[in-house]
C-alpha cells in the first residue's frame, strides 16, 4: 500500500540513493504542482518526503512545504542543511563535521568505500544513523566481494565495540538485518511514489532523472506513472510488490534495498535483481549474522529474535530449482 | 484400450536438449500473408564469421551449457536458401565437438523448419544424405490447396519494394511444396507438420487436417496463434470445426495411425499454484543468434518478430551472454505472470502461452504479463477435446464389449462342438 510521497523539488535536488543525478540546470517544481502534490498526499494519507536542491528555496515554497508534516532530504552542501532530517554526502568528504544525532546517507563508490573504510567507521559513534549506499553495486566483481566482506567485518567489530559500551549505533548494512524480521526494501512503486518538477509521478527519482534517450535495452529508461491531473497510473503495479518478485520473495536478506531501478537496468525486469545485487546483500546479511552472534556472547541481546544462520549460497537464484 | 490410439510423438530429447537457433537469413521465396507483414522483407544473411564466433563461444563455455544434448536449429526466412552456409556450420560443429571431446558429441541434432520448395535440390539432398542420422526436418503445408494458396504465395519483385500484389497476381506455392512431400516422407517417415491457425483459417481446419493425413503425414501439430486476432464468434466456429474433425477422425478410425495435437488427453483441468506452477514456454532455456551476432532468449524476441517492443538482447558473439538478462526467464513461474482469472480458471490445464507474445502485448516491457487473447479459443478447444475423448472411449468400449461377446460366442460354439 502506498505510504510515502517523495517530492523531488528541483531537477538539481540531491540523489539520496543508487541513481546519479547529473542535472545542473535548475528546474523548480511549480508552486501549483507543489500545492497539488501536498493536497493529493493529504487525501491519500501519505507521508511527504521532500528532496531539496542546494540553493535557498523561495519563501512561499517553504511556507507551502511546511503546511504539512514532512521530512527533508538535503545534501551536505545545501543551504538548507540546518532544516534537514536526512543529510546526504555525495562521496566521502574529508573533514566533514557530522552532527551528533544526525541521520546521514553516504553515497559512495565501492572503491572509495574500500579506500576510506577506516575513516567511515569512525563516524558510527558520532551519529544516530548512517546509511551507506554503494552507487556502483552492479559492477561488483568476485574480488570486490572479498574486499567488501573484509570491510564489513571491520565495521562489525566497531559496531560490536559500541554495543558493548552500551551504545546503539545504526549502520544500515549491518544493524538493520539484526533488527528486522521481514523485508524492509525500498518498495518504490508500491509503498512510495515520486512527484517530479514536471508534475508527473515516477516510480522513484531515478526514473525521472534518466535522460530522454537513455535506454538500458527494451526502450526508454525514463517513464512516468501518471500525473497530477489524471492521477496515478502504474502499469503492471503488481511487479513492484514483493509477492511478484520470484527471487526476492524467497530471500531473507531483509535489509536489502531490492532496488527496482537497478533491477530494470541489469536484468530488464523491475522485479528481478542482478546477481551482484544479491551477492552484495548476502555478504551484508552474513556479516550481520556473525555480528548478532558475537554481541550475544556478552549477554542477552534482542532476545525476541531468532539467530541468523550464515548462508553458503550468496545468490538465492541458484536455488531456483528447489522452490 | 489406449494402445489402439496413436500416441503423439514427442520431439527428440524433448525438454532435455538445449535448443540453439541460428537465424541464418530473413529472406524467403514466399511472402506468406501472416508472416511477410511483420517485417521479414529484409535480406539480412548470417555470415560465416558470425556463425563461427557463436559456435566457438558456445563450445568454449561448456560449463554454461550443461544439457545432455543439443538441437542446432536453423530458421529463416527460409533456411535452405542458405544451405551452403548451413553445411559449413554443421561440418564445423561436428569437427569441433569431436576435437574438443565435447559432451554433445554424438548427442546432437540439426533441425529445420522449411517451406519445402528447395527440398529436392541437389545441395539440400546432399546435405540430408550426409547428416541423415542427426536430422529432423519439418515442412510447412497449411492444408488443402485452397487454404495453402490463400496465404502461402510466391514473393514478387514488387513485394520486395513493399508493394502488395493484386489478387490476380498472387501465385500460390502448394504445387511446389507438395511435389516434395513423398521424398520427404520417404526420408523421414515419422515426420510431422506444423499448422498455425488464425481467425481466417478456422473454417478450413477439419478439411485441412484430413488433407494432410491423405498426403501421408501422420502427425499434425496444430495450434492457434497467440496474437490478439480473434473475432466475435470465432470460438463457436472453432469448436464446431473441432467437433467435425473429432467425428471424422473417430468415424474414419484415423486415431489408430494418425494424430492431431488439438486432441490431447488430460487437458482442461484446474491447476495448482504450488504443484503446477512451472512456466509453459521454454524461452531463456533456448538461445537464438541472428545475423548481427546478437543473442536472444528465443527467436520471438528478435526485432523482426516483434510488433511493438524492442528486441530483448541478452548478449552477443563478442561479449557473450549477460547472465543477468536471463534471470527473469529462469525464475518466471505460471502464477506470477497470470491474472487471477487464469489462476482460478477451471480449465487452465493445457492453456498455452508464448513468452515472446506476452512481452510484445504487455503494457510495460515485461515477460511477466500473460497475454490472454487465446482464452476463449482454449475454452472452445477444451469442450471439443472433451467431446472427442468421450466419444472415442465410448466407441472403443463398445467395440471391446462387442469383441468380448464375439469371443464368448466363439467359445460357446466351440464348447458345443466339443460336447
Ligand atoms: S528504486 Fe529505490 S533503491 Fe532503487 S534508486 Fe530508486 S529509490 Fe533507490
Ligand atoms: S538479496 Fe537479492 S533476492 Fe534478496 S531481497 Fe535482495 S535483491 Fe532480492
Amino acid at each position: 500500500m502506498l505510504q510515502y510521497l517523495i517530492i523531488q523539488l528541483d531537477d538539481t535536488s540531491t540523489s539520496y540513493c543508487h541513481y546519479t543525478n547529473i542535472r545542473n540546470e535548475k528546474r523548480l517544481i511549480s508552486l501549483d504542482d507543489l500545492r497539488a502534490g501536498i493536497l493529493w498526499a493529504m487525501k491519500e494519507n501519505l507521508m511527504i518526503q521532500y528532496v531539496l536542491p542546494d540553493y535557498e528555496l523561495p519563501a512561499e515554497y517553504i511556507e507551502e512545504m511546511e503546511s504539512i508534516d514532512n521530512s527533508k532530504i538535503v545534501s551536505s552542501h545545501s543551504t538548507m542543511i540546518n532544516n534537514a532530517d536526512v543529510i546526504v554526502l555525495n562521496g566521502w568528504e574529508k573533514g566533514f563535521t557530522f552532527r551528533e544525532n544526525g541521520i546521514y546517507v553516504l553515497r559512495i563508490t565501492k572503491d572509495s568505500l574500500f579506500a576510506y573504510s577506516e575513516e567511515i567507521k569512525m563516524v558510527l559513534p558520532a551519529v544516530t544513523r548512517l546509511n551507506i549506499v554503494i552507487t556502483d553495486v552492479e559492477t561488483f566483481t568476485d574480488a570486490d566481494c572479498e574486499t567488501y566482506k573484509i570491510v564489513l567485518e571491520s565495521f562489525a567489530k566497531e559496531v560490536e565495540k559500541l554495543y558493548v559500551a552500551g551504545k546503539s549505533p545504526q549502520l544500515n548494512l549491518l544493524t538493520d538485518r539484526m533488527m528486522l524480521d521481514k523485508m524492509n526494501n525500498c518498495n518504490a512503486g508500491y509503498e512510495s511514489i515520486t512527484l517530479a518538477p514536471d508534475g508527473c509521478f515516477y516510480v522513484c527519482p531515478a526514473f525521472y532523472l534518466a535522460n530522454e534517450d537513455d535506454d538500458f535495452g527494451l526502450g526508454k529508461s525514463k517513464y512516468n506513472v501518471g500525473n497530477l491531473i489524471d492521477g496515478l497510473d502504474i502499469k503492471n503495479p503488481q511487479l513492484y510488490r514483493l509477492d511478484h518478485a520470484p527471487i526476492c520473495r524467497h530471500c531473507d536478506a531483509y535489509q536489502c534495498k531490492r532496488c527496482v531501478w537497478l533491477n530494470r537496468k541489469t536484468t530488464y525486469e523491475v522485479n528481478t535483481p542482478s546477481r551482484e545485487q544479491c551477492v552484495v546483500a548476502h555478504i551484508e546479511r552474513n556479516v550481520a549474522a556473525q555480528l548478532l552472534t558475537s554481541i550475544r556472547t556478552y549477554g542477552e541481546f534482542l532476545p525476541e529474535r531468532n539467530g541468523i544462520e550464515v548462508l553458503e549460497c550468496l545468490d538465492p537464484f541458484e536455488k531456483a530449482n528447489k522452490w | 484400450m489406449e494402445e489402439k490410439i496413436k500416441k503423439h510423438n514427442s520431439s527428440w530429447q524433448d525438454g532435455i536438449a538445449k535448443n540453439i537457433t541460428f537465424i541464418v537469413t530473413k529472406d524467403c521465396q514466399l511472402a506468406c500473408k501472416y508472416c511477410y507483414l511483420v517485417g521479414k522483407n529484409t535480406k539480412e544473411r548470417m555470415s560465416w564469421e558470425v556463425a563461427k564466433q557463436a559456435i566457438d563461444y558456445i563450445l568454449d563455455n561448456e560449463e554454461d551449457f550443461k544439457e545432455d544434448s543439443v538441437i542446432w536449429d536453423f530458421i529463416g526466412g527460409e533456411p535452405f536458401l542458405e544451405i551452403e552456409l548451413i553445411d559449413k556450420i554443421c561440418d564445423y560443429i561436428k569437427v569441433e565437438l569431436y576435437r574438443r571431446n565435447h559432451h554433445w558429441f554424438n548427442s546432437y541434432r540439426f533441425s529445420f523448419s522449411t517451406n519445402g520448395i528447395n527440398y529436392h535440390t541437389d545441395k539440400v539432398q546432399d546435405f540430408i544424405k550426409k547428416n541423415r542420422e542427426h536430422l529432423s526436418i519439418g515442412i510447412t503445408i497449411d492444408g488443402t490447396q485452397q487454404k495453402h494458396d490463400l496465404n502461402r504465395i510466391w514473393k514478387t519483385p514488387e513485394m520486395e519494394q513493399g508493394i502488395a500484389p493484386q489478387p490476380q497476381e498472387e501465385r500460390g506455392s502448394y504445387d511446389d511444396v507438395v511435389r516434395n512431400i513423398p521424398l520427404w516422407l520417404e526420408q523421414f517417415p515419422g515426420a510431422g507438420t506444423k499448422v498455425t491457425i488464425s481467425s481466417a483459417d478456422i473454417p478450413y481446419i477439419c478439411e485441412s487436417v484430413l488433407h494432410l493425413y491423405s498426403l501421408g503425414i501422420h502427425e499434425v501439430n496444430i495450434n492457434c496463434v497467440f496474437e490478439d486476432v480473434w473475432k466475435e464468434g470465432d470460438d463457436t466456429l472453432f469448436e464446431a470445426q473441432l467437433m467435425q474433425l473429432a467425428d471424422a477422425i473417430i468415424d474414419g478410425e484415423y486415431y489408430k495411425e494418425y494424430s492431431c495435437s488439438f486432441f490431447t488427453e488430460n487437458m482442461g483441468k484446474p491447476m495448482d499454484c504450488v504443484y503446477e506452477n512451472t512456466n509453459w514456454c521454454g524461452a531463456g532455456k533456448m538461445l537464438s543468434i541472428d545475423a548481427a551476432g546478437n543473442f536472444y532468449p528465443c527467436t520471438r524476441f528478435a526485432q523482426y518478430s516483434l510488433r511493438d517492443k524492442k528486441a530483448w538482447i541478452i548478449g552477443n558473439v563478442n561479449d557473450g551472454i549477460d547472465k543477468n538478462k536471463l534471470r527473469p526467464f529462469f525464475t518466471l513461474d505460471r502464477c506470477t505472470q497470470s491474472t487471477q482469472e487464469c489462476i482460478d480458471c477451471e480449465v487452465a490445464g493445457g492453456c498455452a502461452w508464448c513468452q515472446g507474445e506476452n512481452y510484445d502485448a504487455a503494457d510495460t516491457p515485461t515477460i511477466y504479463q500473460r497475454a490472454t487473447a487465446i482464452c476463449k479459443m482454449h475454452k472452445a478447444r477444451v469442450r471439443a477435446n472433451n467431446y472427442y475423448w468421450n466419444k472415442l472411449y465410448r466407441k472403443l468400449e463398445l467395440e471391446g464389449i462387442a469383441q468380448e461377446k464375439a469371443i464368448e460366442h466363439t467359445k460357446m460354439s466351440d464348447n458345443k462342438n466339443n460336447c
